[in-house]
């Protein structure tokens, strides 16, 4: 397959929080800055809506990666629900490790103003990830 | 540390004072000495062939307690320090009211897996110890037990070096059931027969190996159902949301292709393994009840005491302690994000 010089795309499922990360990925786009089409959002209430169920399933259907992203710690709209989401993304993170997965899982804290530096995050995760999947491809 | 010493008997007689007294409806559960071989029991009115401790593990019995919400009944429970463990995660997560539940746990020198039950198992602490530990015969789970001392619950049972009987109490509970017992509150100079247990290594897999392990998975659910802390009624995996079936399956199988039956081994235990991860007492009940011997303790076990260690959490510690997804602390897990 070494010859073959199509790259796979990765596909990236994203969970984002209503009140900020999704709000950002919004102005991103309204601002016109681009980031990679692989990238799929899911909008959340809260990001401690969230499941670790949720990140679970998509991994083991496929997605290449997944991430989780909310408002700072301390700027919940439900006051602490990050707070939770960091203790939960934290332990599946430990639990992937276990079986060397870690890289498929990120936590990101985006606030609603931060439409660059979401497009930033989600665009390093997206090329890490197919470098490392086209790397896994070829060998 | 203070206690009483139990002499020989003196616990068959003292819960027959606490059934004697009428005037609420009380109940004792523990083990019962059989012939062929010792069983969990519920003695309404008398007690009768108590036997303190149970060699053969069959499932955690603090299954058989939750959703137990005793309304008025006394109940003393005397169950090894695993089951009292797992009714303690219960009481936390409002599964059982605690109220007029009297839990005591008894020092476990090990368990064999019930289906060698079999009639040449003493039953006196020092015997029963030397036994398991000559013929090799403890169950993995009970190998690398985190807790075997009777140090949960409301009070506790210990074996002291002599095969002697103490008991403690942890709270006022505990010096309930300790009025029940002849004798005087004294200090414990001597050493116990089970002293603290090591910790094993922390536990790290790969993909590969998981799947080969779990390749025998037939998908049903035993684990889920034997797990004393896997509590929810309307369990995720009920329905088609996430083990599709018949033409939910075909839909899912047409949408993303090839598909291994029965699909979703991985991530029906995955998802399990992150639910009772702050839960899980080690127990290795899922194993016992598994029809195919996959080995579930190695997994369940390694990965719940990993996660238990990031917030140095012990399941059913003390009652106290809140399960750490249901808390936080503001100022922690500054790398937590990327």
């Amino acid at each position: 397959m070494s010859t073959d010089k199509v790259e796979k795309n990765p596909e990236i499922i994203g969970f984002a929080c209503l009140y900020c990360t999704f709000k950002a990925s919004e102005m991103a786009g309204s601002l016109r800055l681009k980031y990679p089409e692989g990238i799929r959002l899911i909008q959340v209430p809260c990001s401690s809506r969230v499941d670790p169920a949720f990140v679970l399933k998509a991994i083991f259907e496929g997605a290449d990666g997944v991430f989780v992203a909310g408002c700072h710690p301390g700027d919940c709209h439900f006051i602490k629900g990050n707070y939770f989401t960091r203790r939960k993304i934290a332990a599946l993170k430990e639990m992937l490790d276990t079986f060397n997965m870690k890289e498929k899982i990120r936590l990101f804290w985006v606030s609603a103003a931060e439409a660059r530096r979401f497009v930033d995050k989600v665009t390093t995760m997206y090329n890490e990830i197919k470098e490392r999947k086209n790397v896994r491809e070829k060998g | 540390m203070l206690g009483k010493k139990v002499k020989n008997g003196a616990i068959e007689d003292a819960l027959n004072r606490f059934l004697k007294e009428k005037d609420k409806n009380k109940l004792v559960i523990g083990f019962e000495d059989k012939e062929n071989g010792v069983f969990l029991r519920a003695f309404g009115d008398h007690v009768e062939n108590f036997s303190l401790f149970n060699p053969f593990f069959g499932i955690n019995n603090a299954l058989h307690f939750r959703r137990l919400f005793s309304k008025g009944t006394k109940i003393i429970l005397l169950l090894r320090p695993c089951e009292i463990r797992a009714y303690v995660e219960l009481i936390k997560l409002s599964q059982i009211e605690r109220e007029d539940i009297i839990a005591v746990s008894i020092d476990c020198p090990g368990t064999i897996s019930s289906k060698s039950i079999n009639n040449n198992i003493p039953l006196e602490a020092k015997k029963l110890k030397e036994y398991l530990e000559g013929n090799d015969m403890l169950r993995w789970a009970c190998k690398t037990c985190r807790e075997k001392r009777g140090v949960v619950g409301d009070a506790g049972i210990r074996i002291d070096q002599d095969g002697f009987a103490w008991a403690v109490p942890y709270n006022n509970k505990g010096d309930d059931f300790l009025s029940l017992i002849d004798g005087e509150l004294e200090e414990i100079n001597v050493g116990m027969l089970i002293s603290e247990s090591k910790r094993i290594d922390k536990f790290q897999s790969e993909m590969d190996k998981f799947y080969e392990d779990f390749s025998k998975c037939i998908m049903c659910k035993n684990c889920r159902d034997m797990c004393p802390v896997c509590y929810c009624i309307d369990c995720v995996f009920n329905g088609d949301e996430y083990l599709p079936k018949g033409d939910a399956l075909l839909n899912k199988i047409l949408r993303s292709g090839t598909v291994q039956l029965p699909q979703g081994k991985e991530l029906f235990h995955f998802i399990r393994m992150y639910h009772v991860s702050q839960t899980c007492v080690g127990c290795g009940a899922c194993e016992e009840a598994c029809p195919q011997g996959i080995p579930l303790t190695r997994y369940f076990k390694g990965i719940s005491e990993r996660l238990q260690d990031m917030f140095s959490y012990m399941s059913g510690r003390d009652f106290e302690e809140s399960i750490p997804y249901l808390t936080f602390i503001e100022d922690e897990l500054k790398d937590a994000a990327d």
